[in-house]
């Protein structure tokens, strides 16, 4: 097992340097505006850009550049400074991060939650009014853009703007160290909104899933048994019934922890996805590097994690 | 809002305009004619444009303390003095430093001195400008141990000021444009300027290679001429990212506000600045706090306002929420007259070479269906020339009805005309029969449709037009700022203009004087370059008289309008929008809210 994630860890720092490599040529090979001609601003004359194109080393050919990026990163986990701002980039994404890990974290939380037991009672309840009650609403919420649900949720539910005052409204974000309270408030919407169409698609997923473990042979043989009907399904239904769930669920949290961009953008929660979506649209490199590569990061951890975590759910694999 | 990014999808404009109308479709508002020009129709608190908009003026009701509120989608891009180019960025610099002049909220036409003591006197040879600075103004810091809290600002901050402005470290993007003529400034690097002396404490006096004084005395409004004690900020310029910039709460702020915190792309805080004195300055400062809540979404924050207490805009909301305003809460909206767009064509290529296929092309295009792409009448008006109502010269350059050229007579376009212009140009059908042309646009709304319209008119005069969108800050700064781009290109769709400061020469000089046809950021996208026209502007740029300033620079207008040195389509008008509690000031140059004089009611 533990010569099987060093492995991983170390494919983990190969795809990092692709992704790297891929984001790097990407912004360049695209036609994206030049950082050096935005910094100066409209009026910059040609000596001053430059001169900005030197100071920001844009003047040095592009592996060279990007041997300096990757030497920084490596060295002193350094990921530059905005062109945008000056801001330096690596603050700016652990100062969000806390967002984005409580928003994701606790969306998680909620869509768990209400998918599984959703799935398990649709699967044994199958064909019933229940059921079809249930993945009629399911469907409605996988449809659902979460931006267009966001806002009217907003309108509906929000404290400031909303028909029914019962949620903190969009921009009420606080950290948790700074005020526990608040910060549950301020993110019990995002995390139902958040939540609503994966709820509903583990809903789908599980309840496909359970129905055709729960015809499998050993069902029939722990019946035979005499177990109870309760313990058939949640001990040896659902746990197989689940595996493929965690390898969604690992990637899902990988990409949400990179940012749910919509979400943070609606509700106005300072999170990773937001600093990445403004970066791009303002071609300002070094975030969207540096954004790129956390999310990456996020996502190739939680595909460990999910490999690691098979072992345990699933007797059948073993790493070696 | 307007950033000088266009004023104009805000990218485009001189300075950024912070964006505008996202996603608008056209507000069918046409029936609600803007009268933001007029002026109100009662003073103090409450005051309304005739149309029943907010004039959002001084009023005499207006009373201190609380915190003002401000929610934008967009962030600031730099809170340094010198390097500050943005619309949303002059709010925060005119509220905590001070420049040598300033407008006054209601006025965008004349400036007023502000840390000067008068007018700037200009010098009979047009060469030298003095600057007289009031005593008594005193630097306040968030660490009240540091060397310069409470420090008087001398003449020398002001120099330090400048000179800092050409250091790369700095980077700003105006000042070798507008003070190139000071001695030196060519060569500048950010060391001293032989061309800028202070023979006292409270005297600065810039000397001028060639005699621009008259210009070089407008440019004093900008943020470059806010105070650096150099002793204070040089550490702080020799490090790479600047840190006067990356961390502004560390400045040492002149104006009545400090910068408290800021986070960046998230929230910005100001609160009083204990060591500003009001008796060196006319703005009231009435909020006690004002917070700056950055990144919220624009349809969000729109009601917000309209139902919230405290809270204004911060960039320009969404049509939905103009609309919204507009028709249930007028008191609570306002507008104001900002920069020019027009479509610029390539003047030097074939076949819009020609004179009277740009005549053409005027004539067919349709401004009035352009103006509906951006949100109909009551966000702006159509151009009939290149000066906005905002400048002097309008009038001279003919007013809302223009200079009186035919092709420009029909908004709507005149297909009859344009026709009888291509059969002037050579072609007998009256349509253009030669190879495909290529056009840039920009991906995004309302840009996007702007493109539509400008394509139709191409196509109805026979072009076969080859589009390409992109998005907006590579519109500029990969295709139409780009000279060796600009030669293979026939037309740009979306460009906008908003000047610098309120003079013609800061919007007509760098978009139509071929001396400003540069290699990277080129300005002059119509690589328009005419030599009688060049003189004129020459001439102009020289004149320190007002009413013969205004006179030149409005023939000027009247000149390239004659030429078709582009076509303009539209007159911006800004809206802004408040919480009903809010007294609301425009600062009319910058037509965004001015910090310094809004109130809680």
């Amino acid at each position: 097992m533990v010569r099987y994630i060093i492995r991983r860890l170390l494919w983990m720092v190969v795809l990092l340097a692709i992704v790297s490599t891929v984001a790097f040529m990407i912004f360049y090979a695209l036609p994206s505006a030049d950082p050096a001609v935005l910094r100066a601003g409209r009026q910059g004359t040609p000596e001053l850009i430059a001169q900005i194109r030197h100071n920001l080393g844009l003047d040095q050919p592009l592996y060279v550049q990007y041997f300096t990026y990757m030497k920084a990163i490596v060295l002193h986990f350094d990921f530059g400074y905005s062109y945008q701002n000056s801001a330096n980039v690596r603050e700016q994404i652990m100062s969000r991060l806390p967002a984005t890990i409580s928003l994701t974290g606790g969306a998680v939380v909620v869509w768990l939650a209400i998918g599984l037991p959703i799935g398990i009672i649709s699967a044994i309840k199958r064909r019933t009014p229940l059921d079809r009650m249930t993945m009629g609403g399911a469907l409605l919420a996988i449809s659902a853009p979460v931006y267009w649900l966001g806002l009217v949720a907003l309108y509906l539910f929000s404290r400031d703007i909303g028909v029914i005052p019962l949620f903190a409204g969009a921009n009420s974000y606080q950290p948790l160290t700074q005020n526990p309270a608040a910060w549950f408030d301020s993110l019990l919407l995002p995390w139902l909104v958040l939540a609503a169409s994966f709820a509903a698609f583990y809903a789908r997923l599980l309840r496909s899933n359970l129905i055709e473990v729960m015809s499998e042979d050993y069902i029939r043989t722990a019946r035979a048994k005499g177990l109870s009907e309760r313990r058939v399904v949640l001990r040896h239904g659902v746990r197989a019934a689940i595996t493929p769930i965690v390898t969604v669920l690992g990637l899902d949290i990988g990409i949400l922890l990179g940012g749910a961009i919509l979400t943070e953008s609606v509700f106005n929660i300072p999170g990773v996805g937001r600093f990445a979506f403004d970066a791009i649209g303002r071609a300002d490199l070094p975030v969207i590097q540096g954004t790129v590569l956390f999310g990456a990061f996020f996502i190739i951890v939680a595909n460990i994690v999910v490999d690691i975590g098979y072992a345990f759910l699933d007797p059948r694999v073993r790493y070696s | 809002m307007t950033h000088r990014r266009p004023m104009i999808a805000r990218r485009s404009v001189a300075r950024r305009l912070a964006v505008v109308c996202a996603g608008a479709a056209a507000l069918a508002l046409g029936a609600c004619a803007h009268k933001s020009k007029t002026g109100p129709t009662s003073s103090g608190g409450g005051a309304t444009t005739s149309a029943g908009f907010d004039a959002a003026v001084p009023g005499s009701d207006q009373k201190k303390g609380g915190t003002l509120k401000l929610l934008s989608t967009e962030s600031f891009e730099h809170l340094d003095p010198g390097a500050a180019y943005f619309q949303l960025d002059f709010m925060i610099e005119f509220a905590t430093q001070r420049s040598l002049y300033y407008y006054k909220p209601q006025d965008a036409k004349t400036p007023v001195p502000d840390l000067a003591d008068g007018p700037p006197t200009v010098a009979a040879d047009n060469k030298t400008v003095t600057v007289k600075l009031k005593h008594g103004v005193k630097y306040g810091t968030n660490d009240t141990s540091s060397s310069v809290n409470g420090k008087e600002v001398k003449a020398a901050d002001v120099k330090y000021a400048l000179e800092r402005g050409f250091n790369p470290s700095v980077a700003n993007g105006y000042v070798a444009t507008y003070f190139k003529s000071i001695v030196g400034a060519d060569k500048a690097k950010g060391a001293d300027l032989a061309g800028i002396t202070t023979p006292d404490d409270y005297t600065i006096v810039f000397k001028l290679t060639q005699p621009l004084g008259a210009t070089v005395a407008k440019a004093l409004v900008m943020a470059i001429t806010m105070p650096v004690p150099k002793s204070y900020a040089a550490k702080f310029d020799a490090k790479q990212p600047n840190e006067y910039d990356a961390h502004p709460e560390k400045q040492a702020f002149s104006g009545p506000y400090m910068i408290k915190s800021s986070a960046p792309g998230k929230s910005l805080t100001l609160v009083r600045n204990p060591n500003w004195d009001p008796a060196t300055d006319d703005r009231p400062a009435y909020a006690d706090q004002i917070e700056w809540t950055l990144g919220a979404d624009p349809n969000v924050s729109g009601r917000q306002i309209l139902t919230g207490t405290g809270v204004v805009n911060g960039d320009t909301p969404t049509a939905a929420s103009i609309k919204r305003f507009a028709t249930t809460a007028k008191d609570q909206i306002s507008f104001s007259p900002q920069g020019n767009r027009f479509v610029n064509i390539n003047t030097q290529k074939k076949p819009f070479s020609d004179l009277n296929v740009r005549k053409a092309f005027a004539a067919a295009l349709d401004r009035k269906a352009m103006q509906l792409t951006r949100g109909g009448s009551l966000v702006g008006d159509v151009a009939t020339h290149f000066l906005p109502p905002s400048l002097a010269g309008f009038d001279e350059a003919g007013g809302v009805d223009g200079p009186g050229a035919d092709y420009l007579a029909n908004p709507s376009g005149d297909p009859a005309l344009a026709a009888s212009y291509m059969k002037k140009a050579g072609y007998s059908s009256g349509k253009y029969d030669g190879p495909a042309i290529r056009m840039l646009g920009e991906n995004s709304s309302p840009a996007k449709e702007t493109s539509a319209v400008v394509r139709r008119a191409l196509e109805s005069l026979g072009f076969k037009v080859n589009l390409t969108s992109v998005e907006q800050s590579a519109f500029y700064s990969k295709f139409c700022d780009v000279v060796s781009q600009l030669k293979k290109i026939d037309v740009c769709a979306n460009y906008g203009w908003l000047p610098d400061f309120a003079d013609p020469y800061a919007m007509l000089n760098a978009n139509f004087n071929g001396e400003s046809i540069v290699p990277v950021n080129n300005s002059n996208a119509s690589l328009f370059d005419d030599k009688k026209v060049n003189a004129a502007m020459d001439k102009a740029a020289l004149i320190a008289d007002p009413a013969e300033r205004a006179k030149a620079w409005g023939d000027v207008d009247r000149e390239l309008v004659a030429n078709v040195a582009a076509v303009p389509w539209f007159w911006d008008n800004i809206p802004n929008i408040r919480s009903k509690d809010v007294h609301g000031v425009i600062a009319q140059w910058n037509a965004a809210w001015d910090l310094s004089y809004m109130s809680l009611k």
